[in-house]
């Protein structure tokens, strides 16, 4: 099964990641060199547990006439001998089962340009947290740390106390940390009696079979007077409206009244000034007949 | 409230003045009611990790909130024909308020069910009803506007709550912004105060006896005038034998008028929105997951649910407006009707649209058909009904509304599962719809018809009747033989005597 990725557009090159993955535990990783020559190239792969491993690159079509000097492969400083060539590709496998083996590995293409892909094999990542979670004196908090793709052999906890990193056990303190290990892909941590000091960075450490991974939350501690102050002022401001909003309709209902008390009064004025005029009217015509 | 001297008719609701400061109130307070269910689900997560439930348990404080405020629609509208928009809008606010607040000390996710779910969708309830019922009391020539602007406070709310949860949340937690959130659904109360309450009958007689014409004076003084009448007591005194009599049944309508179940349009109503409800919110729940499911990224998914709700907002007030104009508003049910069915139509397409620009045209037809339903959802019911039974009809149609509202995403989530793939779910609430739309067209032209038929045969008994009526004028004017002074000092007394209510 061959998985092509999107084609990535940066600053004017086409790069085509080719995945093979024929059997487990034995990765093939192919880039496909550039056409520019001040663009470095770095690729990172995440190794869960010990593998063996072909990393290769290719040069793409319309290079393929270009003529090759010298296709270097380093760990470092350390040239690697043992390159497979191909008309196109040059490769190296590597049987990666120690945290030795992991590094940056450098293939440099020289010819009329000069190409070079890094390959970083690490052990995967951990995603913390960017945002603190938030807490209150008194409550509870819950970190939470999780490796989906890559099952992690055993987690361990770590609280900075000043500079230093303190594991947290949570045998010895039952009362204050419990460490949910239900699901091996996911660590809960749930800290009790929370107080101002517990706030601050935690780490939840990862162990893998080739190396330990570290991921960082944070957690701020607040007391409940911090969401009381916006409560209130937004309290107050809605009791403030309210009333004004009465006083308002107070004062229009007098104005209205003031001013139809005014018309009644004109009107009966009117009329009473016409039943005068009508009973005059009457009676002269009375008066004719 | 003074009369408006360019307002339309004589004998009716003011139709502008406070009205437009009331039209904002019942956007504020409709806003709450749809967008904050929604709004809260940023914190689902972390509530989630906190109480350590499955996101189903979760996913009930929306269901819970959604259905008591639809559920609890007859308390509504009993207490507002008890007792006005106002109070009940306060107490709604209040009680929305005092919700959020105990929320934010809970302890375990039944007590949040409690809560956030049942008070504060009580609280909701409590305000959605009754601004929509005072709009009418308003309104009557410019009311598609008026709902159709009052309905856009849902979208705005949703689009500003939205950001102000996330940083809420971010700044406080969720107790934090939960006790926050309570202050800030405080302003519903503010919403109510604004609305004043209005009398129908207190402005049209006002209007009557000051501005219009002699004609009306007269029956009003020949009212008194038999009234005081020693003669016409007996007669008055049968009456109200049988005004007992009717007295229970009539008590049981004052508060909820049931009576609307033989109304012959409120059927209408009832059936085809009962029925598109079943289609009408499952798209919006799945829009996002199913765009993930066809491979777009969850920003751009998110995007499409902020299309969709910019064109809502833009939407429901240039509905209202089309509404109200004069080619449309005598068929407004065809209006409502057609756009029901356009906006099946849209579902039915979507599974045809292919990549992210055909989900983007897909969100800009939906949030077009979308708040082109919503502005006139309950502006057709007004039209149906009446304003005065409208405060009965809207409890009894939300009660009924609650049970496919909140079946409608569950069954989609069933056919998704079942079938492992969103597009039979789009057929089906599509085809809901178009069927929904079809049936009220196909009633409404029915009942547009019976409609004219009863308003002829109206016509025909008045013509037989008025010749009755200008000899019964001009009886008691000679009965009481006071000649012209008399008639004019008992108007003045039905001037004031009005004017004390």
């Amino acid at each position: 099964m061959i998985l092509l990725g999107p084609d990535l557009t940066t600053a004017g090159f086409n790069e085509e990641i080719n995945l093979n993955k024929s059997k487990a535990l034995y990765v093939e990783y192919e880039v496909l060199l550039p056409g520019e020559s001040d663009v470095h190239v770095e690729k990172n792969i995440f190794l869960g547990s010990a593998v063996k491993i072909e990393l290769s690159c290719r040069l793409a079509d319309k290079h393929s006439h270009m003529k090759i000097l010298q296709v270097t492969w380093k760990k470092g400083n350390e040239t690697i001998k043992h390159i497979n060539k191909t008309e196109i590709s040059w490769g190296i496998q590597l049987t990666v089962s120690e945290n030795r083996k992991l590094g940056s590995y450098t293939c440099t293409v020289t010819g009329e340009k000069e190409f070079s892909v890094v390959f970083h094999l690490q052990v995967p990542q951990i995603a913390g947290r960017e945002k603190p979670v938030v807490s209150y004196k008194g409550d509870s908090a819950i970190l939470i740390c999780e490796s989906r793709s890559y099952t992690p052999i055993a987690w361990t906890w770590y609280m900075t106390n000043g500079s230093e990193q303190i594991a947290i056990n949570d045998s010895l303190m039952l009362d204050k940390y419990v460490i949910d290990k239900a699901d091996a892909n996911v660590t809960h941590l749930k800290i009790l009696k929370l107080t101002e000091e517990d706030g601050g960075t935690y780490w939840c450490e990862a162990a893998f079979e080739l190396g330990k991974s570290k991921g960082k939350l944070k957690l701020k501690i607040l007391s409940l007077m911090v969401p009381l102050k916006p409560f209130l002022a937004i309290v107050a401001e809605v009791v403030i409206l309210i009333t004004l909003i009465f006083v308002f309709e107070l004062y229009s209902k007098k104005k209205e009244k003031r001013a139809e008390d005014e018309k009644e009064f004109d009107q009966i004025e009117q009329l009473k000034s016409e039943e005068s005029n009508g009973v005059e009217s009457n009676s002269a015509r009375h008066r004719k007949v | 409230m003074p009369p408006h001297s360019d307002a339309g008719p004589v004998a009716g609701p003011p139709d502008g003045g406070w009205g437009w400061v009331v039209v904002f109130g019942a956007f504020i307070s409709i806003g709450f009611a749809y967008a904050f269910p929604k709004g809260i689900a940023i914190f689902y997560k972390e509530i989630q990790d906190f109480f350590g439930t499955s996101y189903s348990e979760i996913a009930w404080v929306s269901s819970i909130m959604l259905a008591t405020t639809y559920g609890a629609g007859p308390i509504s509208s009993i207490l507002v024909n008890r007792y006005g928009s106002r109070p009940v809008v306060i107490l709604g606010g209040l009680l929305c308020g005092i919700g959020m607040v105990s929320a934010a000390f809970c302890t375990s996710i039944v007590q949040l069910y409690i809560c956030v779910g049942f008070i504060t969708g009580l609280g909701l309830a409590l305000n959605l009803q009754p601004s929509v019922i005072i709009i009418g009391r308003y309104f009557l020539k410019r009311r598609p506007i008026a709902n159709g602007l009052a309905m856009a406070g849902s979208p705005v709310m949703l689009c500003t709550l939205a950001p102000l949860n996330q940083f809420l949340f971010d700044n406080y937690g969720w107790r934090g912004s939960f006790l926050i959130l309570g202050a800030i659904l405080l302003h519903c109360c503010v919403a109510g105060a604004l609305f004043r309450p209005i009398s129908a009958d207190k402005v049209s007689v006002k209007t009557q006896s000051i501005e219009e014409g002699k004609e009306v004076l007269k029956e009003e003084v020949t009212k008194d005038a038999i009234e005081m009448n020693s003669p016409t007591n007996i007669h008055m005194e049968t009456k109200t034998e049988e005004e007992e009599e009717r007295d229970c049944c009539e008590k049981v309508n004052k508060y909820l008028d049931f009576s609307l179940f033989k109304h012959r349009g409120f059927l209408i109503y009832l059936i085809g929105n009962v029925l598109m409800f079943l289609g009408f919110f499952a798209p919006i729940v799945f829009l996002a997951p199913y765009a993930k499911h066809i491979g777009i990224d969850e920003y751009s998914a998110a995007f499409l649910l902020s299309i969709l709700a910019i064109v809502d907002m833009v939407a429901r007030p240039t509905t209202g407006i089309i509404a109200n104009s004069k080619w449309v508003r005598p068929r407004i049910q065809y209006f409502f009707s057609f756009s029901i069915a356009f906006n099946g139509t849209c579902h039915l397409l979507c599974p045809l649209a292919s990549g992210y620009t055909g989900l983007v045209i897909y969100s800009v037809f939906f949030g077009l058909a979308f708040g082109m339903v919503c502005a006139m959802l309950f502006e057709t019911l007004m039209d149906l009904v009446g304003a005065s039974r409208f405060t009965s009809a809207v409890g009894l149609v939300t009660i009924a509304e609650c049970c496919t509202i909140l079946l409608g995403p569950p069954i989609g989530g069933t056919l998704i599962d079942t079938f492992g793939d969103y597009k039979y779910m789009f057929i089906k609430c599509g085809a809901v719809m178009v069927l929904a739309g079809t049936f009220l067209f196909i009633m409404n032209y029915y009942n547009y018809r019976m409609l004219a038929k009863e308003e002829k045969k109206r016509k025909a008994k008045e013509e037989d009747t008025k010749p009755q009526m200008a000899q019964m004028k001009f009886k008691p004017v000679l009965l009481s033989g006071q000649g012209i002074t008399s008639t004019l000092l008992m108007l003045a007394l039905a001037v004031k005597s009005h004017q004390i209510f």
